[in-house]
């Protein structure tokens, strides 16, 4: 069952201000569906950053059209828009995108407020997520003094508070050493398995690209290939490795 | 390309930040330089009044000063935060300390001189047109206004101290301590901790111990001598309130759950803030208290003028009449007066008697003795006196004295014998204007009167107390009377009483109408020099929180965008920003106005409580209402300007895809 689907999706730079103009996106077709676990993958400046802010609704394609679960987004007014981002999506990026003000339980429970939740069912909703992802003991610190990993599972316990259909990812592990990229990934992978939420996510690092079932390839703001996991992570690796090769670009 | 041309062309660059320190400091140097022309102007400082113009200015003075020196040390906070980082890429570059040393002393002497040029020129400007204000509304021609050496050495040398201690600080923090950490710390937020509220309830009981010190010790004479004191305290209490406020209200707050989620981000933003603005806070706070109070009591004392004028002087016009002195005869005084209309409705006559006595060290004394049916009549009163009594007569609206220099009698020496009275009644009430030697009467009854102008040798007189119909329309006639009484003067024989009352006095005409000029125009001087300094403080307030808004909207606008990218709408963004800055302006706005109405509360015991006297808490809803509708004006362009700014810049930073 389809969840996501971008249709003719081009993006031009520098149009209107007078500057050279950049093609970051030149026809993408995406069709990504309930439960999937996908990368998307591409040299830098491949237009991996402006694919992902499109189909999440962060910004405006110059055109063609992006659906998520039957509604579309170009056609949603901005206050809508961002109603329908904090009900039905979530967000992980590179810098956690936490805010300094708040606790981690704080930081968590911020979508729900947003939301206007009651008080219990938040409070059921951050001690399941924080048992999950190990963080129970950090809840009331601050962003500041916890590490890198911790930010990003707070950041991930935040993206799934609302229970969204799909949650973007830029790269997630962008900030992050091995060990924590490797929790991080797990978590992914245990949300994608236990709540059937669909992943999309945005990476250069074949690492974490080999935990997801299915990688894309963009070069030059383009589709260019694809490939699907069949065998076990480390043959996959291997493939995404090769296909990188093939790809060009670092 | 040299380093020279390097650090140029960036300074070249960021010329924006240079003229943002150049106008703080320019405006810091106005500020402080028209104060001095103020606190330092002759003709005000030796003006007539009980008061002298610099004690009275004593606390707004302190206000403003402080004010200045905090001004001029966040600008250059502001300034230098943002070239630190600059300083560290030049550093990297390969630019030693010593360079960089140079470069902050250099750019910040270069800055400190135009500003000290500037600041003087528009506050020498402005003060002139005040001056000239002064000159045209209230119509005080006796106070010009003038330039001199001490307003520029004060002003220069408050400045230099200021900006040493500023750059020393400079160096010290860009060298010594680590700017990473620097960094950090700005990022943590303090938990809140029982310490914290524990301390916070110690600042207000000193806030509430200092107005109430206040309202007990503000009386009588010395009454005033402590006020300085007090307010310190009041300061000091309000500083360790205000820097603890938010944590002991967010620990209130907590206890709710549901309604702190609620307004999650409005009150954890405003706490991190918060700590950050607590000097700010604290320096609007007191500035907006002491203008409130200060404009309060004054447009008091102004608008009072008149009900001062009346106490001042019961009867329209009053002389003193002798055989050889104003004997002009009483229908001719009043022709004067009705000649225009203006009715004369009573005329009252005392005869009185003074009696002169030359004590051991040949200082002269003076009794002054009234008849009975005279004192009963000019106070409705019945009182009755045996011939040996007499009844201690004080001509001020003081309290009644609880002993007088007569308790053991009155004694008068009349030949070889003694004439002694006792004292039956001791009363003290401005019942006749102030003339000549008419504050002390001994009221005697009538037969003795007669026996003592027989017995001792003295000066006989007729008080002459006359109401009018309109004496605010009684100018031109008192002129003319006097020039009548001046005229008969000149042509009549000197005064033939042994140098002892001082000829001149017995001329003198004391009248409502100009006692209420007189008191207009130095009630008239304070009015507007406290309007001056209020319209100082409220532009310079203003200035503190908007340039804390905006130095910081770099801040906001990453919080902004945080939330943006999680999916936050505009509307709420809107009533985010809206709630923030309403609660920064209006803090200080509804504390200071507190402060300054129990301030009011406290210092009106002084002329007998605000319930005796309602229209003062009329005249603080005044100022206060004028004062909050001129702070919402400030604060609804605040808004508008911080969310246009905020939008835009979210826009574009959205378009250039850096979310
Ligand atoms: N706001 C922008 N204005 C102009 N060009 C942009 C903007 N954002 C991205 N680009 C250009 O679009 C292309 C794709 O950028 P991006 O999506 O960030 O790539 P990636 O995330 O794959 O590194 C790049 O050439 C980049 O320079
Ligand atoms: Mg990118």
């Amino acid at each position: 069952m389809t969840i996501l689907e971008a249709n003719n999706i081009f993006k031009v730079y520098g149009e209107f201000n007078g500057e050279r103009e950049t093609v970051a996106l030149n026809n993408i077709n995406l069709l990504i569906n309930r439960g999937d676990f996908v990368a998307i993958m591409g040299p830098s400046g491949s237009g991996k950053t402006t694919l992902l802010n499109i189909l999440s609704g962060i910004d405006q394609p110059t055109s063609g059209e992006v659906t998520i679960g039957g509604e579309n987004l170009n056609e949603m007014k901005s206050d809508a828009l961002a109603h329908f981002r904090r009900k039905q999506l979530g967000f992980v990026f590179q810098d956690f995108n936490l805010l300094d003000s708040l606790t981690v339980k704080e930081n968590i429970m911020l979508p729900m407020i947003l939301e206007k939740k009651n008080l219990t069912e938040m409070e059921e909703k951050i001690h399941e997520l924080a048992s999950l992802f190990e963080i129970k003991s950090i809840l009331n610190k601050y962003p500041y003094h916890i590490s890198g990993g911790q930010q990003q599972r707070t950041a991930v316990s935040r993206a799934l508070v609302n229970e969204p259909q799909i949650i973007f990812a830029d790269e997630p592990t962008g900030n992050l050493d091995s060990k924590s990229s490797t929790a991080i990934m797990e978590c992914f992978e245990r949300i994608v398995d236990k709540m059937s939420t669909t992943v999309l996510l945005v990476t250069h690092d074949v690492f974490a690209a080999s935990y997801c079932q299915k990688v894309i390839f963009i070069r030059d703001g383009a589709v260019h290939s694809s490939i699907s996991k069949t065998t076990n992570r480390n043959a996959f690796l291997t493939e995404i490795m090769d296909n990188l090769t093939l790809l060009g670009g670092r | 390309m040299t380093f020279n041309k390097i650090v140029w062309k960036m300074a070249k660059h960021h010329y924006k930040k240079y003229i943002f320190y150049l106008v703080c400091n320019s405006l810091a140097v106005t500020f402080f330089f028209m104060f001095t022309t103020v606190y330092l102007n002759k003709q005000l400082v030796e003006m007539e009044q009980s008061e002298g113009i610099q004690y009275v200015l004593s606390i707004p003075g302190v206000a403003l000063f402080t004010f200045t020196i905090f001004f001029m040390s966040y600008a250059h906070h502001i300034f230098m935060k943002k070239r630190r980082s600059e300083f560290g890429l030049f550093m990297t570059l390969g630019m030693t300390r010593r360079e960089i040393s140079k470069l902050i002393v250099l750019e910040n002497s270069i800055i400190a001189l135009i500003s000290l040029i500037i600041g003087v020129l528009i506050g020498a400007t402005l003060s002139k047109f005040f001056f000239w204000l002064l000159l045209k509304f209230v119509g005080i021609q006796e106070i010009l206004f003038q330039l001199h050496a001490k307003m520029f050495l004060y002003t220069v040398i408050v400045f230099l101290v200021m900006f040493f201690v500023a750059v020393g600080q400079s160096l010290y923090l860009t060298f010594k301590k680590n700017i990473i950490t620097n960094l950090k710390n700005e990022k943590i937020t303090e938990n809140v901790s029982d310490k914290h509220a524990r301390l916070g309830g110690i600042g207000l009981l000193i806030v509430i111990g200092s107005i109430i010190g206040l309202y007990f010790t503000y009386t009588g004479h010395r009454g005033g001598d402590f006020l300085l004191l007090w307010s310190l305290a009041t300061f000091i209490g309000l500083y360790i309130v205000l820097y603890h406020f938010t944590s002991l209200l967010i620990e209130l707050i907590k206890k709710n759950k549901g309604y702190y989620y609620r307004r999650l981000l409005y009150l954890t933003n405003i706490n991190y803030k918060y700590k950050r603005l607590t000097s700010v806070m604290m320096l609007v706070t007191v500035m907006i208290m002491v203008t409130l109070l200060y404009s309060t009591i004054i447009l008091f004392t102004y608008i009072t003028t008149e009900r001062e004028a009346i106490e001042e002087t019961p009867f329209d016009v009053a002389f003193i009449q002798t055989d050889s002195t104003n004997n002009v005869g009483i229908d001719a005084v009043k022709a004067i007066f009705e000649q225009n209309g203006n009715r004369v409705q009573r005329h009252v006559s005392v005869p009185i008697y003074s009696y002169f006595q030359k004590d051991y060290y040949e200082v002269v004394h003076a009794y002054t003795f009234m008849s009975l049916d005279a004192f009963n009549e000019l106070t409705s009163s019945q009182f009755e006196l045996k011939n040996n009594e007499f009844i201690y007569f004080l001509n001020e609206n003081t309290e009644t004295p609880e002993s007088i220099p007569y308790d053991q009698g009155l004694r008068i020496p009349s030949g070889s014998d003694e004439i002694i009275y006792d004292v039956k009644e001791v009363i003290a009430e401005k019942r006749m204007n102030t003339l000549s030697n008419l504050s002390e009467i001994f009221v005697i009854n009538d037969t003795e009167l007669s026996r003592l102008k027989r017995s001792v040798d003295g000066l006989a007189a007729v008080v002459h107390l006359i109401n009018l119909e309109d004496w605010q329309n009684s100018k031109t006639e008192v002129k003319k009377l006097k020039q009548t009484f001046e005229s008969l003067h000149a042509s009549t024989p000197a005064i033939n009483v042994e140098h002892i009352v001082p000829e001149d006095e017995l001329f003198q005409i004391s009248s409502r109408i100009e006692g209420y000029e007189k008191n207009k125009n130095s009630n008239g001087i304070l009015f507007f020099v406290t309007i001056f300094l209020s319209v100082l403080f409220f532009i310079g307030s203003f200035f503190l929180l908007y340039i804390q808004l905006f130095s910081e909207v770099d801040k906001e606008l990453e919080r902004i965008r945080k939330l943006y990218r999680i999916g936050i709408t505009s509307k709420e963004i809107k009533r985010m920003i809206s709630q923030e800055i309403t609660t920064i302006f209006m803090i200080p706005t509804l504390l200071g106005t507190t402060l300054a109405l129990l301030y009011i509360l406290a210092m009106a015991t002084d002329i007998g409580g605000v319930i005796a006297n309602p229209e003062i808490i009329l005249h603080f809803l005044i100022v206060g209402g004028s004062y909050f509708v001129l702070q919402f004006a400030f604060l609804f362009y605040a808004r508008k300007k911080m969310y246009r700014l905020l939008s835009t810049k979210l826009a574009h930073s959205i378009d250039k895809a850096n979310i």
